[in-house]
């Protein structure tokens, strides 16, 4: 793996909670690394297995369930 | 595969497909028949875009009782091909969670497939016997809990091994495609069965045992069209058993029957009807002493299927299919139903939660496994 390797990294983020955190710190004009892909969930409840995979399939290198 | 004009002319003034079909009695839109007239006769090319193409169960009920000799689910499967193509998609299971698990599985990745067998039993790295696993350890990730998919390998595994047999498993082994086949997706099972190949090849295998039915039928009878003829011979684990377990030396203690009713015999659609192995696991559940065995009225080549295939169109038809088998095996006196299917295991059982069943329904290895001495 060169150095240079940047992972992409799916966020699925509920709406109450972990999207209002990423909310919040972008209207505060924190700087986070582009890497990472937002997905608004009204619920993590909504979340099942397949998504997750699909990630994956679709080419992510991570997946992350916030909330 | 050929239809020739013969056949279709035989098969116009004929029907026994739409009598024998277990999804013609419940849905009376759909009929073996009239999909062969509109495709064949009518040249009609909407049957591409219907829905009816996705509810076949491909269990080869209508092609082994056919007098024209037409294969109905070959048929339908090519035709799943252009379906594909087309737009015209299944509805899948489980939100498609374990076509993505095989679609995952026909890239370079690592997995860890076989880290159940570590407390099950002993194995190698190399050597003469490859056991296939199948996907049930990873049904039993998947699925709902208590549908019992993982016991079907570790039994095998603790099979093998009282035998004195440390088979190969390997954690490089790839789903064999069966359901991506039968989903019109033949490039998905040419894909995962190249590695299958370079895996199996690599172990040094003279045998490979399957304890899915479909890994087997895939390997005996697809595999051969696509990649030639194998390098290794492909035997059921219910063939291997019947073969080798008399002669190793292993006794069965008498079954104890306590009130719990007769033992039956699932056939699984590939297994028997497919492949034709219809014997070796009955001589096997034979080999128990004292053992109630019965048969269901619908047994052997007029089995019923379990419901669903290819993890998609689970609907009530399914369930409907489901029950009555259960009430089938009631009927017949049975309290318990082995099957040679990890997935018949799984669409019984899970059809049987939340009603008034209690049948106890299990795969023939864990059978086996439990009346050893």
């Amino acid at each position: 793996m060169s150095e240079s390797y940047e992972p992409k990294i799916v966020a699925f983020t509920c709406n109450w909670c972990a999207y209002a955190g990423a909310d919040l710190a972008g209207v505060s004009r924190m700087q986070y690394p582009p890497n990472v892909r937002l997905i608004r969930l009204m619920c993590t409840g909504r979340i099942n297995h397949a998504f997750l995979l699909n990630a994956f399939l679709s080419g992510m290198d991570g997946v992350m369930v916030s909330g | 595969m050929v239809i020739t004009q013969e056949q279709i002319d035989y098969c116009m003034e004929c029907g026994v497909c739409t009598g024998s079909c277990p999804i013609s009695r419940m849905m009376s839109n759909f009929s073996p028949r009239q999909m062969i007239k509109r495709t064949l006769m009518d040249r009609d090319e909407t049957v591409l875009h219907c829905h009816e193409l996705w509810s076949c169960l491909t269990c080869a009920r209508c092609s082994v009782r056919c007098p024209a000799a037409i294969d109905f689910p070959e048929f339908v499967r090519q035709h799943r091909e252009g379906a594909r193509k087309e737009g015209n998609l299944p509805q899948l299971a489980h939100h498609g969670t374990l076509q993505a698990i095989a679609a995952l599985q026909a890239r370079n990745i690592k997995q860890r497939r076989t880290e159940w067998a570590v407390d099950a039993g002993r194995f190698a790295s190399s050597g003469d016997i490859f056991f296939f696993i199948g996907c049930a350890p990873y049904f039993e990730v998947v699925l709902k809990p208590g549908v019992g998919s993982g016991e079907v390998p570790r039994s095998v595994l603790k099979l093998l091994n009282r035998m004195g047999i440390e088979p190969v498993i390997s954690n490089d082994e790839r789903c064999c495609g069966h359901d991506a086949l039968w989903s019109g997706d033949e490039e998905m099972f040419r894909r995962l069965n190249r590695w299958n190949l370079e895996v199996i090849r690599g172990s040094g295998a003279k045998t490979v045992l399957f304890s899915c039915p479909e890994g087997y039928t895939v390997f005996k009878q697809h595999m051969p069209k696509v990649f030639g003829e194998l390098p290794f011979e492909v035997l059921h684990v219910t063939e291997f058993l019947a073969r080798e377990l008399p002669g190793a030396g292993i006794t069965f203690k008498p079954y104890q029957e306590n009130g719990s009713g007769g033992v039956t015999y699932q056939d699984p659609c590939r297994l028997g009807r497919q492949a034709g192995i219809f014997d070796p696991p009955r001589e096997l559940i034979g080999l128990v002493p004292e053992i109630p065995f019965v048969e269901m009225p619908r047994n052997r080549e007029n089995s019923a299927c379990c419901g669903t295939t290819a993890w998609m169109e689970c609907s009530s038809c399914s369930k409907a299919l489901q029950l009555e088998r259960l009430q089938e095996a009631q009927d017949a006196g049975a309290g318990t139903i082995i099957t040679a299917c990890p997935k018949c295991r799984i669409h019984l059982t899970c059809a049987e939660q939340n009603t008034e069943y209690s049948l106890h329904i299990t795969d023939i290895y864990a059978f086996l496994l439990k009346q050893m001495e």
